[in-house]
């Protein structure tokens, strides 16, 4: 489930930003509790509060206490702008790399990218 | 339960199966204790739960263990071959055995645990099979609810379903019942998630003690141009390096600084995660190579 | 207490069942002799004296190299179970003998209604005394094997001066020739010795126990 390799809890914190993200997880909406997630998972619950505490200081999550954690009204908003900033540095930078490297001519890029614009995809 | 451990040595005549070890837990997390094979780690345990006198200090919340009856009623080791039965005991018997002596045992969890591990009451300890017996221990480990629980090698034996039956009720009821939990096991790569905190032991030393995730932050594998790894890994701390033609990819030990990261960059060189098991492998392999 | 009441329910409760099977094989056996033979000496005394001892010797073997470490491992302290075990050892002998003489008194009957001869056999106290020291004795070797292993064997001879005491004024045993006299020069003061032994068998068996390492079972 996880790769063992990077720090369980930042993979978590991914995973839940993702879905915030995607929509999937709404604002306001609980996330589930950190045992709940250490079952699901099958990981250590201090390392699932962990990657909940980094969620919690980047203002993704806020606590509410006794009862748990919510997804703060601003987080989708803010994750979008932080994945905006780092977009074309790390998703299409690579991607023309790529496409250079197997020979596929950039104008050819960018009609996929105008037929998904136009829906034709 | 916190646990200090202080200039322990085991001996078995000639043999020094613990060397002068010095440590402290916490407590109330789940530890790892990883070792190659006769690395010291039921020695260690053994002398946690007073099975043998400690030549130095094993404090349990700060009293001696050994001979200590308070102490004594807060631990319980389960040894691949349980030593909480004989071998002409009935499943029941042990569980009966439980009930009568230990003041902290939940009955109705360790039928629970019996029911769920596949085990048949009746069935005689003697008769039980490899895994079937592992699976008793973890069911007296884990129903005896000792605030410090030592599982040495549970899995040996079980199948793959079993065994994760077993981490899941694990997890489960340490969550319910917080309490020190201390597991020795070579499937690094499937309990590792479960481990909060790693203690590493090799001939009879502490290699390391370490939070698992930032153990896993540790390790990191360059690999790039063979000349420019061997420039970058000048001065670091390297466990391991092997070869592809002119590639080369080694394994460095320690947190990378920015500048460091940023000269990586520069030669081109690709960074990534090392798993804990492949760390683990090499902070426990001598200098000069295998054993 | 909890160890010590478990020994003693399990133990007593299994040495009565093996009491009883016993008296009846032996009650058929002598049967079966007598449509041969006279009858001149009585069965449950032989078993008793010979094989009962060395049953309640076996039951402290098992109670040291089986019971404690299980003790140990459900987290008892080796004190705590040598003290029950002391109380055991006198409580289980007492059982024992109390379960010999009513073999005696059904067994006279028989023998009267049959008119079978009998010998004379050891009082309750004798008994007694015999069994705690053999179950000492069990006790103190076993410690001694468990703990250094094939050099426990250096506590024999020690094991064999012990069990011989309480032997020496029990009828249907073999006198010793070098004590031979002792017991009739002291009496029933004899008893005070036999009583020695035991808390002799009980000393070296804690002197042994107390640090004894739990070993891996294999």
């Amino acid at each position: 489930m996880f790769d063992d390799r990077s720090p369980i809890y930042r993979q978590i914190a991914d995973r839940i930003k993702a879905d915030v993200l995607s929509g999937a997880l709404k604002a306001d909406e609980q996330v589930m509790s950190t045992n709940q997630y250490a079952a699901y998972y099958r990981i250590n619950p201090a390392t699932a509060a962990k990657a909940f505490q980094q969620l919690v200081d980047e203002q993704v999550l806020y606590k509410k206490r006794g009862i748990g954690m919510f997804v703060s009204t601003q987080a989708r908003d803010m994750l979008r702008a932080q994945g905006r900033e780092t977009f074309f540095g790390e998703v299409v930078d690579p991607m023309v790399a790529e496409a250079r490297a197997i020979g596929i001519p950039l104008a050819e890029v960018v009609r996929r990218i105008e037929q998904h614009e136009k829906g034709e995809v | 339960m916190r646990v200090d451990v202080q200039g322990l040595t085991v001996r078995y005549g000639s043999v020094t199966a613990v060397d002068d070890m010095s440590f402290s837990l916490s407590g109330n997390k789940i530890y790892g204790l990883l070792g190659r094979n006769g690395s010291g780690k039921t020695s260690l345990m053994s002398a946690l739960a007073g099975y043998r006198k400690p030549a130095g200090s094993v404090l349990l919340d700060g009293e001696p263990v050994f001979e200590n009856a308070a102490a004594m009623r807060q631990v319980c080791l389960v040894r691949h071959m349980s030593d909480a039965a004989g071998k002409g005991d009935k499943v029941s018997h042990v569980l009966e055995y439980g009930a009568a002596w230990r003041d902290t045992w939940d009955n109705a969890y360790a039928l629970e645990l019996t029911d769920l591990l596949g085990i048949s009451l009746k069935t005689k300890v003697g008769a039980l099979s490899l895994g079937q017996g592992s699976a008793l221990g973890v069911v007296v480990g884990l129903a005896s609810r000792s605030p410090l629980t030592m599982l040495d090698e549970s899995h040996v034996g079980m199948d793959t379903p079993t065994r994760y039956a077993f981490y899941d009720a694990l997890l489960n009821d340490f969550m319910a019942h917080p309490r020190t939990i201390i597991i020795s096991t070579h499937l690094i790569e499937e309990l590792a998630s479960l481990l909060e905190e790693v203690v590493i032991i090799d001939s009879g030393r502490l290699v390391l003690q370490e939070e698992a995730d930032v153990l896993r932050s540790r390790g990191t594998e360059v690999t790039g141009n063979a000349s420019d790894v061997d420039e970058f890994t000048l001065g670091l701390t390297v466990l391991g390096e092997k070869s592809l033609g002119r590639t080369k990819a080694a394994m460095v030990y320690g947190t990378l600084d920015d500048s460091q990261l940023i000269r990586a960059r520069q030669l081109g060189l690709e960074l990534g995660p090392i798993a804990l098991q492949d760390l683990f492998v090499h902070l426990t392999e001598p200098v000069g190579g295998k054993r | 207490m909890k160890v010590f009441r478990h020994l003693t329910t399990t133990l007593v409760a299994y040495g009565a069942i093996v009491a009883a099977c016993v008296f009846l094989a032996v009650l058929a056996a002598t049967f079966t002799l007598s449509l041969f033979a006279d009858i001149v000496f009585s069965g449950w005394m032989m078993v008793s004296v010979q094989i009962a001892r060395w049953f309640v010797l076996w039951v402290g073997v098992y109670v040291i190299h089986n019971v404690l470490p299980i003790a140990i491992a459900h987290g008892r302290t080796r004190r705590e179970f040598l003290a029950a075990a002391t109380g055991f050892s006198a409580v289980f002998a007492v059982a024992m003998s109390v379960l010999a003489w009513l073999g005696f008194l059904v067994e006279d009957s028989v023998y009267d209604v049959m008119g079978w001869r009998n010998h004379p056999h050891g009082s309750l106290l004798a008994y007694t005394l015999m069994f705690a020291v053999w179950c000492g004795v069990g006790m103190f070797v076993t410690a001694a094997f468990d703990r250094w292993g094939y050099g426990g064997a250096l506590t024999l001879p020690v094991g064999l001066a012990l069990v011989a005491v309480p032997g020496i004024t029990m009828p249907g045993t073999d006198d010793l020739p070098v004590f031979r006299d002792a017991p009739e020069l002291l009496g029933e003061g004899w008893h005070v010795v036999s009583v020695f032994a035991w808390m002799i068998t009980m000393a070296l068996t804690w002197a042994v126990a107390r640090a004894m390492p739990v070993r891996t079972r294999t």
